[in-house]
């Protein structure tokens, strides 16, 4: 049985949690791939930190009730909170224990996107974070179901608005192009069907939940994908018997976990096939991808590009440097070019390629060189590195061997600062 | 490992470079191209208007009666007339003078076969000039394709997407702003570095992009003066006033790209289309004050695209969904003014789905900026003639 050396077990854990902690590696070295598979696949409890104070909705209504100055003092509070629940959100991924669980609610953010800048409402939009948390490796199926009764998925897609005699196709379009079946599987004709099979679906924002107004529905069957349906869940019926949902999320793994490559087809009808009749268990498909030789393949190790948070959370991490106040990282998460909560559009991060433009490299840039430039804590830094020699931190910090020259002065160090600054540790 | 073991692992690391050097730090070449850049060119300014346009309500068909049936609640009653049915927005009155003038066209149902509705495979099919939007380069990258002497095609100002001049040969840089550039290119890499990865070579080609754009900012935008004309405090006022300070300091490069977000009306969309054509208007009359009183205003043109159009019909939300054939803007001191094209009809035996049947396409225009712009081969040679605008 093949083991993985400390390299093997390099490219797990940066693949799947984030960053590549220096335990996390040791602990699945030696392993047999099945077996570091289910370490790093293992339940740890996720549990997130305190939330920071939200005003409710009435309150927010009443604010906006009385003049112009009530509504923008409105709008200013909700972004001052929106700005809140993203520091939340970037203090729970740099300390988690469970970095895998989240790496993969990150994922779900950036398959069923919503965004504060249209949605606004800082309360639903963390009832939606949380919604992606409690079903990150669990059932596909079922969330989902949830995610089309999303208060905030209502409000981001305008489903709130899709009335009778006034459909509005935003969710229905999105729903077959991006969550499921993806483009170029479905007519107009779906998407208008769909929209009317899903009138009435609609969200209050008070209590955050769902609400089904009857009064609302088109109440009459319509053709969806050649077949009869009578409402949004008899909708995602049809979309989940469909072999294309299945593919379509295969391929997101892929480009995930293994290249921004297009995939084989076949590797994705297997892929797409195990899943469905897994029921979509994501655990299921989340192993089989990463067991698979593609996962391991020599072309396919430092293929990838480190998105924003791999790069900063995951450096914060694995390196014992002196972290920034999160205020600061969420501003850099910006620039980088990935602002949790708020993706450009409901397609989400475009990722691979793109995530390095003239822009944002020159921010990965200078955000690395901030981080490693020698302070008056330097000498306690080095002591907190591993204990290990230069070259197992080579092998460590670079899925590859470095771009650049390496430092002839010796020094732990100026060794890790010389490959954190190297163009091969944005690839992972 | 021991010490003198790991030295010899770290000069086994390649310290020779199989890419060439996109004349990264190569300062002499530097001043060479600059001094070039020095002669004003031609130069175009896109000015991307994301999240699809509405174009009935921006030149609007105002004598039509069908026109205020379908959109009871969002259509403009108080358009200006500009010539037989058609009006504009009112929200754009701050460009009027350009259409008296005949520095102004409007090039009407734009569109393409069998339109797709995405706002992402729409825009690719805009950005890329190919229908099925399956390349990834852009089409002005298409067109400059020859011009090896062009080390520098275009800046995006403010945003990340590079767009009509993506791809690996678009020798383009995006920049949310040219001072933030320089002070984090000071930290850049200058050198080269052999690749024989992916998605290294690709950060090798960005980094000497970048290395390149900022020496040439760095001398041409040394001790510039600032402006005489004032731009809206806007972000689209700002990003045209960095535009701005590039082209009137000498950086004359074919293109210069802007993008006015927020068009994705689906609800309430009078107020926040108005909204928008405001600001557009405000920023390009700006824009335009300062080429006249730099003298390049003949050198200039200023083209919008959008996505998309928007249905016809008004949705329940006082708002539109996505739809196709819209109008395109263009602005110059050297183009011929007036409008161009045909208004599609709003009749419903002569709407596509709802949608406006597309009278123009919209690579005919494209071929207007090759062929009669920027003198370049008409990539669309023999399937799209140019539009006489220019």
């Amino acid at each position: 049985m093949q083991r993985l050396d400390f390299s093997d077990a390099r490219h797990l854990v940066a693949r799947t949690a984030l960053g590549q902690e220096w335990d996390a590696v040791n602990a699945v070295k030696g392993r047999s791939r099945k077996d570091a598979v289910n370490i790093i696949l293992k339940n740890t409890p996720n549990k997130t930190p305190p939330l920071p104070p939200m005003t409710s909705w009435n309150s927010i209504m009443t604010m906006t009730n009385h003049s112009s100055k009530g509504k923008r003092d409105a709008r200013m509070q909700m972004g001052r909170e929106s700005v809140r629940l993203k520091q939340w959100w970037m203090n729970h991924l740099l300390t988690t224990k469970a970095p895998v669980h989240e790496h993969m609610t990150l994922f779900w953010h950036n398959h069923f996107t919503s965004s504060f800048d249209k949605v606004q409402q800082p309360k639903i939009m963390y009832l939606q974070n949380q919604l992606l948390r409690d079903n990150a490796l669990g059932n596909f199926a079922v969330m989902l179901r949830k995610i089309a009764r999303d208060p905030a998925m209502l409000i981001y897609l305008d489903g709130s608005l899709n009335k009778k005699g006034k459909p509005n196709e935003n969710f229905a379009r999105e729903l077959l192009e991006l969550f499921t079946l993806g483009r170029g599987n479905y007519s107009e004709q779906d998407i208008k069907a769909a929209a009317i099979a899903f009138t009435g679906w609609g969200a209050d924002r008070e209590k955050g939940v769902f609400v089904y107004n009857a009064k609302e529905n088109e109440g009459k069957r319509v053709r969806f994908l050649n077949q009869w349906v009578q409402n949004g869940d008899q909708v995602l019926d049809v979309l989940l018997k469909t072999p294309r949902t299945a593919e379509h999320i295969a391929e997101k793994f892929w480009h995930e976990f293994v290249s921004y490559h297009a995939p084989p087809a076949g590797v994705i009808r297997r892929w797409g096939n195990l899943f469905r009749s897994s029921n979509y268990q994501i655990s299921t498909l989340l192993k089989e991808v990463l067991n698979s030789d593609q996962f391991w393949a020599k072309q396919h190790r430092a293929s990838l590009i480190k998105s924003p948070i791999d790069l900063l959370v995951g450096t914060l991490r694995s390196l014992p440097y002196g972290r920034p106040v999160v205020t600061e990282l969420v501003r850099t998460s910006q620039l980088l070019g990935q602002d949790l909560f708020d993706p450009p559009n409901v397609k989400g991060w475009p990722g691979g390629k793109q995530w390095i433009d003239t822009q944002t490299l020159l921010v990965r840039n200078s955000l690395l060189n901030r981080l490693t430039r020698t302070t008056k804590t330097s000498a306690r830094i080095e002591q907190r590195l591993p204990k290990t020699n230069g070259e197992t931190v080579v092998e460590w910090l670079l899925p590859r061997s470095p771009a650049l020259d390496l430092p002839t002065v010796p020094g732990k160090l100026r060794l890790v600062k010389a490959l954190v600054v190297d163009p091969a540790y944005q690839l992972k | 490992m021991n010490r003198r073991e790991f030295f010899q692992y770290a000069s086994l690391t390649p310290l020779i470079s199989s890419m060439p050097s996109v004349f990264a730090g190569d300062s002499a070449k530097v001043s060479q191209i600059s001094q070039k850049l020095q002669r004003p060119g031609r130069i175009v300014l896109m000015v991307e208007l994301k999240g699809g346009n509405d174009g009935l309500n921006t030149l609007v068909p105002f004598e039509d009666e069908l026109y205020h049936n379908l959109r009871p609640r969002i259509a403009i009653k108080n358009a200006i007339h500009l010539k037989g049915d058609m009006g504009i927005n009112p929200y754009l009155k701050s460009l009027l003078d350009l259409w008296e003038d005949g520095d102004m066209a409007w090039i009407q149902g734009v569109g393409y076969p069998n339109a797709n509705r995405s706002h992402f495979h729409s825009s690719d099919i805009w950005e890329s000039g190919n229908a099925k939007g399956k390349v990834s380069e852009g089409w002005i990258t298409k067109v400059l394709a020859g011009q090896k002497e062009q080390p520098l095609n275009g800046i995006v100002l403010g945003d990340n997407s590079l767009g009509p001049m993506a791809g690996e040969q678009g020798r383009s840089v995006a920049m949310l702003n040219s001072d933030e550039f320089l002070r984090q290119t000071k930290y850049l890499n200058k050198k080269d570095f052999a690749t024989g990865n992916d998605a290294l070579g690709h950060m090798l080609s960005i980094q000497n992009q970048v290395n390149l754009a900022a020496d040439l900012i760095q001398e041409k935008l040394k001790g510039a003066k600032p402006s005489p004309i004032r731009f809206p405090s806007s972000t689209f006022g700002r990003r045209l006033q960095q535009v701005d300070k590039m082209i009137t300091n000498g950086m004359h490069l074919p293109v210069y790209k802007v993008t006015l977000d927020g068009f994705d009306t689906h609800a309430n969309q009078r107020d926040i289309h108005n909204n928008l054509m405001n600001h557009l208007s405000q920023g390009l009359a700006a824009f335009t004050k300062s080429m006249k009183h730099h003298k390049l205003w003949d050198n200039v043109l200023i083209m919008t695209y959008s996505e998309f159009g928007r249905r016809v019909q008004e949705n329940g939300s006082a708002g539109t969904d996505h739809g196709s054939g819209s109008v395109n803007l263009v602005l110059g001191g050297a183009i011929k003014g007036g409008l161009y094209g045909k208004a599609p009809s709003l009749k419903p035996e002569h709407l596509v789905n709802g949608d406006l049947a597309h009278t123009t396409d919209f690579r005919e225009i494209y071929a207007t900026v090759a062929q009669r712009w920027w003198r370049k081969p008409n990539p669309w040679q023999n399937r799209h003639k140019p539009v006489l605008f220019v």
